[in-house]
């Protein structure tokens, strides 16, 4: 009878736990329960315990009732089957699929005993399952790329498959960011040109600023050189500057539609807003999960050997060869691990002379790095602020390459700073002595830094030349109208300068760099291509959707790549990437808001016209609103709304860390309770009330038989057809 | 043809395969009695739902599994009613480089072979879309080298010898692993993992859902 009962338990534990395991349960529950302990319930085992004693006492208490049917336990019954029912679905059970259908057909008899409301609760609950999952498959399969990244995973494992459903995420979100922008500001543009709707365009005058702000000289020289439109597409200047890739285009003040006016400016602010906030929020929620399971371990390190041996093979590998890199890469991790556990040991027995000598070292080769640094923001100060003054110079002056040269010298500096100092730095680095592991970590972080620091250099550089004017003060237009009439648009041909000079490179390197280097060297190492990911971000332009983005990687990595010995980890790599796009997200933002808020919008181009700095539009807009909500905005935007508003956060924030210190230290508490209980049942012989070590070992092996799924199903089903039949027998009477 | 008694059951929806006829959506046309295969015909519409539901494989899943096992079984046996050996699993694409797969087929087989809804069984453990307590289960299952009902060091020495597979795998390299896991995750210092602690251990580990699935069944 408990076999039978025991056969049809949840997650298939027949066997493991006994029925005596009831009683333990009990003990488990109890102290689970009282006051002080109630935010244990949020961790994983007790969430395991507290499922397994539902299950089991339902089916108990199930199994007792059908043995001994009587009217005043039917209620009981009713309880129990719902509860039974509603606790899994049949799927989750570990069982074979002919027990399932046993399982189900049992079931399906039972919720003939159910009342009509509980039954067409369960029906119409089945029914909601269903829909969403065909609607799911359905989904499923709307996914960009799924069986190109599906045989990616295949042949090179998780950790490479995770780079790609990176790339396939970045994809989506620069689609999505190209539709809020198109939707909020270019398509009442479009079809108020293309005169679609009966709407016209707003032009305000601008009052009371100075006219010499408002000229925007367009170069037009009587014959233009048949390069210079090849010259304008690599630039972003000429024709390309009037197209709606520009902010130049949008030098209007809104649309009028027939009901209301729309107003651009205001939208234009709106949809940047827009697009950052969602773009964060986007990337944060995919970074939980990495960021959850690094709170909750207790161990420093990421890695733990658990992981990486019970999920240390990825089971989806099919290629031959691909599962001999896998084996050779676990030898490598592995040994490295232990290796570093060693170096740690070592590093923890120094001497304090030796400790010095090697501190006083690193400080030394960190102010090496420092200079490196240094120099190479210093030239690209440099080569921007040349690039800018020779810029102006008329086309027939120069030499059609030496003027691609200037033009792009801070996208060529830019590149070649970040091509010489990993190089600089993996040197460098060998001489700080530091554990291989960590040795990796601040390598690719320093290689990361640099390139982010690069833009932001650049960035910063541009921000100096437009506000600072040498002979004649600033005060008319507030900005330098002089060099830059139209600042933003000059920004952000700079910008588009460094995306098509990536996507060149990027091109030159896989069909010239790569592919030969096959035919040569048939070694690649894939974290070179982990390298290349971080994904710059441009302010002040439009961001079209790089479509080519996957395709290429792809056909670089089946071509070219053999992964190299160290394998990354999907979780790991997840982790990186995701943290490498936040920060870089982060330190796009910083420009925007200074530009935004600080610096004078153009006068002679662009929807800000009318307003001082780009912000301005807010306020104008707020004081349209009627004045209570004015005065409810006022007070949310005031200080004495915000230090408060500050001070609570900050409170919340340190309960949560409280909370999660809280949590770490019961853990440890528990686990040394629990052995603690291991050892005194163990001296003291069978503890009543717990499953003892003993008693585990003697039963198991008689059970062994039983949850080993070779155990033959057909002794089984006599029992379970008993028990079908059975109840409507016993029901009668 | 020979005429055989599952032609004429009632309930069957498709043609016999002799014809070569337009399937309808739900069923794949197939074509004749191959040389040395099993009568190939088209899966029950009825089966499929219920193979849908009892499982957390997708149609298309279910039928290539369904593809698959028609070529490999013995030839002139109804799909239901043939097994295949533990070596044919083994050989298939999706095992045969796995260096656990003689353990899989031991926790999935009944009686040292496997039907049909063996394989299904197992496809859905693997699939993407089934839950965690039941990859946790099956897993310590796989394991479980000796089957005693936990893992303890013989058992991860073995795991780690597989995943090793080298030849020269000194003994200290051995014991250190197994001592490290063990003090990670073993709780009550018994030196072996019960089924809670190995649930908890995999609960806190990133990789082990990515890790263990598998999706190519031979189509």
């Amino acid at each position: 009878m408990s076999e039978s009962s025991a056969s049809a338990l949840p997650a298939g534990r027949r066997g493991r736990q006994p029925f005596v395991h009831q009683d333990s349960l009990s003990l488990d529950s109890s102290y689970f329960s009282s006051p002080p302990m109630n935010f244990l319930q949020e961790l994983p085992s007790y969430r395991s315990i507290a499922r397994k004693r539902t299950t089991i006492l339902s089916r108990d208490k199930q199994s007792d009732t059908l043995l001994k049917p009587t009217d005043s336990y039917s209620s009981q019954l009713e309880g129990g089957i719902t509860e039974n029912l509603n606790s899994q679905s049949i799927r989750k059970y570990a069982l074979n699929i002919s027990e399932k259908r046993r399982l189900r057909d049992i079931q399906e008899t039972q919720m003939k005993y159910l009342s009509e409301w509980d039954q067409w609760k369960r029906y119409s609950s089945n029914s909601w399952k269903r829909f969403v999952e065909k609607a799911r498959e359905m989904t499923s399969h709307l996914e960009l790329w799924r069986e190109d990244i599906r045989s990616i995973e295949g042949k090179f494992g998780t950790g490479i498959q995770s780079y790609f459903s990176f790339l396939r995420f970045l994809v989506l979100l620069n689609l999505v960011i190209f539709l809020i922008i198109f939707m909020l500001v270019l398509l009442p543009m479009l079809l108020t040109k293309y005169k679609i709707t009966n709407s016209s365009f707003v032009l305000i005058p601008s009052k009371d600023i100075d006219i010499q702000c408002t000229v925007y000289p367009i170069s037009s020289s009587g014959l233009i050189y048949f390069y210079s439109y090849f010259i304008d597409l690599l630039s972003g200047t000429g024709f390309l500057e009037e197209t709606c890739l520009f902010y130049g285009h949008y030098t209007i003040d809104g649309v009028k539609f027939q009901t209301f006016t729309y107003d651009l400016p205001l939208a234009y602010l709106l949809s940047t807003i827009a697009y950052l906030a969602l773009s964060l929020l986007w990337i944060v929620k995919r970074s939980v999960e990495g960021f959850k399971i690094n709170l909750i371990r207790s161990e420093e390190h990421f890695q733990s050997y658990c992981n990486k041996i019970f999920a240390g093979w990825d089971f989806c590998i099919t290629n031959r060869s691909m599962a001999d890199l896998k084996h050779g890469s676990l030898r490598y991790e592995l040994r490295a691990d232990l290796e570093e556990e060693r170096i740690r040991q070592k590093i923890a027995e120094r001497t304090s002379e030796e400790t010095l000598r090697i501190y006083s070292l690193r400080l030394f080769l960190n102010c090496i790095v420092l200079a490196v640094l240094a120099a190479c923001f210093y030239a690209i100060y440099r080569a921007t602020i040349f690039s800018q003054e020779h810029m102006k110079k008329e086309i027939d002056k120069m030499v059609f390459g030496e003027n691609l040269l200037i033009l792009y010298l801070p996208s060529i500096v830019i590149t070649l700073a970040n091509f010489v100092t990993p190089m600089i730095f993996a040197k460098i680095i060998h001489y700080e002595d530091y554990s291989p592991g960590f040795e990796i970590r601040l390598t690719i972080l320093r290689c990361v830094f640099m390139r982010l620091a690069t833009i932001c250099v650049l960035v910063f550089t541009l921000g100096s030349k437009i506000t600072s004017c040498d002979n004649y003060s600033c005060e008319l237009c507030g900005y330098n109208q002089k060099l830059y009439p139209c600042w933003e648009t000059q920004v952000g041909q700079e910008m588009y300068k460094l995306m098509i000079f990536d996507l060149i490179i990027i091109l030159a390197v896989t069909l010239f760099v790569d592919f030969p280097r096959k035919k040569v060297i048939p070694v690649h190492t894939a974290t070179e291509m982990r390298e290349r990911a971080p994904p710059r971000r441009g302010s002040g332009t439009h961001r079209s959707s790089l479509f080519l983005c996957v395709p290429l990687p792809q056909m670089s990595l089946i071509y070219t790549c053999t992964p190299s010995p160290r394998q990354f980890r999907a979780s790991n790599s997840n982790f990186f990437f995701l943290l490498v796009l936040l920060i870089g997200l982060c330190l796009a933002i910083i420009p925007l808001t200074i530009s935004m808020a600080r610096i004078p919008s153009s006068k002679a181009c662009g929807p800000f016209t009318n307003f001082n700095t780009t912000w301005e539009v807010i306020p104008k807009t707020v004081s349209t609103f009627p004045s209570s909500l004015q005065s409810l905005v006022h007070g949310l935007t005031s200080e004495a709304f915000a230090v408060p508003f500050f001070m609570i956060i900050c409170l919340i924030m340190f309960y949560f860390i409280a909370l999660a210190g809280a949590h770490k230290r019961v853990v440890v508490q528990l686990r040394e309770q629990l052995s603690l209980v291991r050892k005194s049942s163990r001296s003291r012989g069978s503890w009543p009330g717990t499953v003892t070590q003993d008693t585990e070992r003697k039963v198991a092996p008689v059970r062994g038989s039983g949850w080993n799924a070779a155990a033959p199903s057909h002794h089984r089903p006599p029992k379970l057809c008993l028990r079908a039949q059975s109840p409507p027998a016993s029901f009668i009477h | 043809m020979e005429c055989r008694s599952p032609w004429q059951r009632d309930d069957l929806v498709s043609q016999p395969v002799s014809r070569r006829g337009q399937g309808s959506a739900a069923n794949r046309e197939k074509g004749g009695v191959g040389m040395g295969q099993c009568l190939r015909y088209q899966m029950h519409w009825e089966d499929l739902e219920e193979y849908q539901a009892l499982t957390f494989l997708t149609r298309n899943e279910i039928l290539c599994i369904h593809d698959t096992f028609l070529k490999l079984c013995p030839p002139g046996k109804y799909y239901k009613e043939a097994t295949l050996t533990m070596d044919q699993v083994s050989s298939l694409p999706a095992l045969r480089v796995n260096p656990f797969r003689d353990r899989i087929c031991r926790v999935f087989a009944h009686n040292g072979v496997f039907s049909f809804e063996d394989v299904l069984g197992m496809a859905s453990v693997f699939s993407e879309q089934a839950c965690p307590s039941l990859k946790i289960e099956y897993a310590f299952r796989i394991y479980d080298f000796n089957e005693n009902g936990f893992i303890d060091e013989e058992d991860l020495q073995e795991i780690i010898l597989r995943l090793l597979n080298s030849d020269d795998m000194s003994e200290d390299l051995l014991t250190d692993l197994t001592s490290h896991v063990l003090s990670e995750s073993d709780l009550d210092n018994d030196n072996m993992l019960s089924f809670s602690e190995f649930e908890h251990a995999m609960a806190k580990s990133p990789d082990f859902m990515n890790s263990f699935r598998i999706h190519f069944w031979g189509c």
